[in-house]
């Protein structure tokens, strides 16, 4: 253990709570499991931040009524000072302050949603790739079949067709073959195409979106 | 010091409270300051916080912490902080200590608040004047090419106004037209050319601001702003005499791209074994260039490695795994650059393995940041 875990001489501060490290219980004893300790202790962690720095502007309070009874004791004729020029800048800074707040919240959701929608878009195509991947294998391992059968066949079928009926057979065979690719040519373009389509969609798409945001940039600078 | 110490510890307390209303403080007292900052703040606050506690703990030994206020001088010149804003900081920085400390602030504490201030911005501003002297706080970048790779990574082409030198492997911060005031370092993917212009390899991270403006299409023939060349991922020099390994992860192939065309101009290069890995083969981007290249000098030796594809003709798995199976580095110097998680776990493969510390060269500040 390199820290000790509580230092008596001086006192507790939140960080300490976020860096604290206990030691283990010996193997077979009874203890805490560590992770809800370690939550528990964040959420001690965010509360005491939070009284510290409510009692901080307590104390910005007392300190404002105090002047402004001191003020009253002194002055006797004006009642000006309920709220001096600090306590106003105060009061501005922490209206600021709560603006830019709200600012970042929209900004960090406004980038969570964008990492989510590429997240979704990179996983999409990941599953379009591997789709495509084993539909061209599929095809790939089917027209493989077929060209061995072919061949087996041809090697068996050595003697050559003589009679009429082996060669319309023969021409049979080969027209068959011939539309079989035919269909499996059209059947590829067709489902290449499908994919080129949708890739330019969506690069239309993007070109689109693009302006859009170039036009509304213009907009914003006339304005 | 230690009155300084124990004072800050106790307005550190209050967490993000007090960033906040250091820069709330400092906007309502000068308006125009606001537009040196992006909309957002949150992680502006935290670097704040960040250099404070920095300065604090380290206010002891003198030499390191000089150095860093130097840095620190230096990169805010592009961000366009001039001597004045100096001065309107350290008054909403005593400002916001008063107000945190409540009863404890005391006329004396002011004091030595003040005069550690002081100091901490004349090291700072005298920095940023010497370097006045040396090289523009910015250069005007404009982006003459636009090459998309695969899915998420782009190759830009930008040309810099006034020429810029740098050392191959070396990185600029780069902001974009459409998100002002967000830096982002990314590093030459070539040694300095004679036209000038600087290649850049951008890889899209999901939700990251920055990358995600500079791999849209719409990048192109934009202008953009380019900081001061920076890092210390560069051939040792004089030159140590040993053999090289370059470890590049995705786009962290950019500075050792650089250091490789380095290496290559050189009388008698030595050995350089490349090795370049992504997830999947569609993420070798530069493959092909890096493949010529292996054809032309017999001294490199690149080998591509996926971790995601089994079906990949080359080699597969994790790339720090590769490099350690594929031969024995102890006696190289090697440079690596990718992710971190990839980059840590290479270095400390190659420190089991035998590999001095002082061989291995990383780079320590977050190029693949979003």
């Amino acid at each position: 253990m390199t820290t000790a875990w509580f230092d008596e001489e001086s006192r507790l501060t939140p960080d300490e709570l976020l860096t604290v490290t206990f030691p283990l219980s010996r193997l077979g004893r009874r203890g805490y499991e560590e992770e809800p300790v370690q939550g528990f202790l964040r959420v001690v962690h965010a509360e005491f931040v939070r009284l510290v720095n409510e009692r901080a502007s307590l104390w910005q309070e007392v300190q404002r009524l105090r002047r402004r009874i001191l003020s009253g004791e002194a002055g006797g004729d004006q009642p000006s000072v309920l709220f001096g020029e600090a306590d106003a800048h105060v009061h501005a800074v922490r209206i600021l302050s709560s603006a830019q707040v709200t600012a970042d919240r929209y900004v960090a959701d406004a980038q969570a949603y964008s990492s989510r929608v590429t997240e979704e878009a990179r996983l999409r195509r990941d599953d379009i790739m591997r789709e495509a991947q084993q539909h061209s294998d599929m095809i790939l391992e089917e027209a493989h079949a077929r060209a061995r059968d072919a061949a087996v066949t041809a090697l068996n079928d050595s003697t050559p067709p003589q009679t009429d009926r082996e060669r319309r057979a023969a021409q049979a065979e080969l027209a068959y073959l011939r539309t079989y690719s035919d269909v499996y040519r059209a059947h590829l373009r067709a489902y290449t195409e499908g994919v080129l389509h949708s890739i330019e969609e969506w690069e239309r798409k993007e070109a689109a979106s693009v302006q859009e945001l170039a036009q509304g940039n213009d907009r914003r600078s006339i304005t | 010091m230690a009155r300084l110490r124990e004072s800050f510890a106790r307005v550190a307390m209050h967490g993000d409270e007090l960033p906040l209303f250091f820069y709330s403080d400092l906007f309502i007292k000068h308006p125009e300051v606001r537009d040196l900052f992006p909309i957002s703040m949150a992680v502006q606050r935290s670097h704040l916080v960040d250099a404070l506690v920095k300065i604090v703990s380290q206010v002891d030994s003198v030499n390191e912490l000089a150095a860093f206020l130097q840095g620190l001088g230096r990169d805010h010149r592009k961000f366009g902080a001039v001597a004045d804003h100096y001065d309107a900081v350290g008054a909403s920085l005593l400002a916001t200590l008063e107000h945190f400390s409540g009863p404890a602030w005391t006329p004396e504490l002011a004091a030595d608040w003040q005069a550690a201030y002081e100091l901490i911005a004349s090291v700072m501003i005298a920095s940023a004047r010497a370097d006045e002297q040396e090289r523009p706080a910015w250069w005007r970048g404009t982006v003459v090419a636009y090459e998309r790779r695969t899915f998420d990574v782009c190759v830009l082409s930008v040309r810099p106004e006034p020429r810029m030198d740098y050392l191959p492997g070396q990185s600029v911060a780069i902001e974009s037209p459409s998100r002002p005031k967000l830096w982002r370092y990314y590093s030459m993917a070539s040694a300095p050319r004679r036209d000038g212009l600087l290649e850049f390899h951008v890889r899209l991270i999901d939700g990251g601001a920055v990358s995600m403006a500079l791999t849209s299409a719409a990048i192109a023939g934009t202008e953009v702003r380019l900081g001061p060349p920076v890092g210390a991922l560069t051939l040792s020099r004089p030159a140590s005499g040993r053999d090289i390994l370059l470890v590049a992860g995705s786009t962290g192939l950019a500075p050792l791209k650089a250091i490789l065309e380095e290496v290559a101009a050189a009388d008698q290069p030595p050995r350089v074994d490349l090795f370049f890995g992504a997830r999947t083969a569609d993420g070798l981007y530069d493959l092909d260039s890096l493949e010529k290249m292996a054809a032309q000098y017999p001294w490199l030796t690149v080998t591509p490695a996926v971790s995601a594809d089994s079906r990949f003709a080359g080699e597969t798995g994790s790339l720090p795994d590769v490099v350690a199976r594929c031969g024995d580095w102890s006696r190289r110097d090697a440079y690596l650059a990718g992710p971190t998680e990839m980059v840590q776990e290479t270095v400390a493969r190659l420190a089991t393995a035998g590999m001095p510390q002082e061989q291995i060269h990383i780079e320590d500040f977050g190029w693949s940041e979003p």
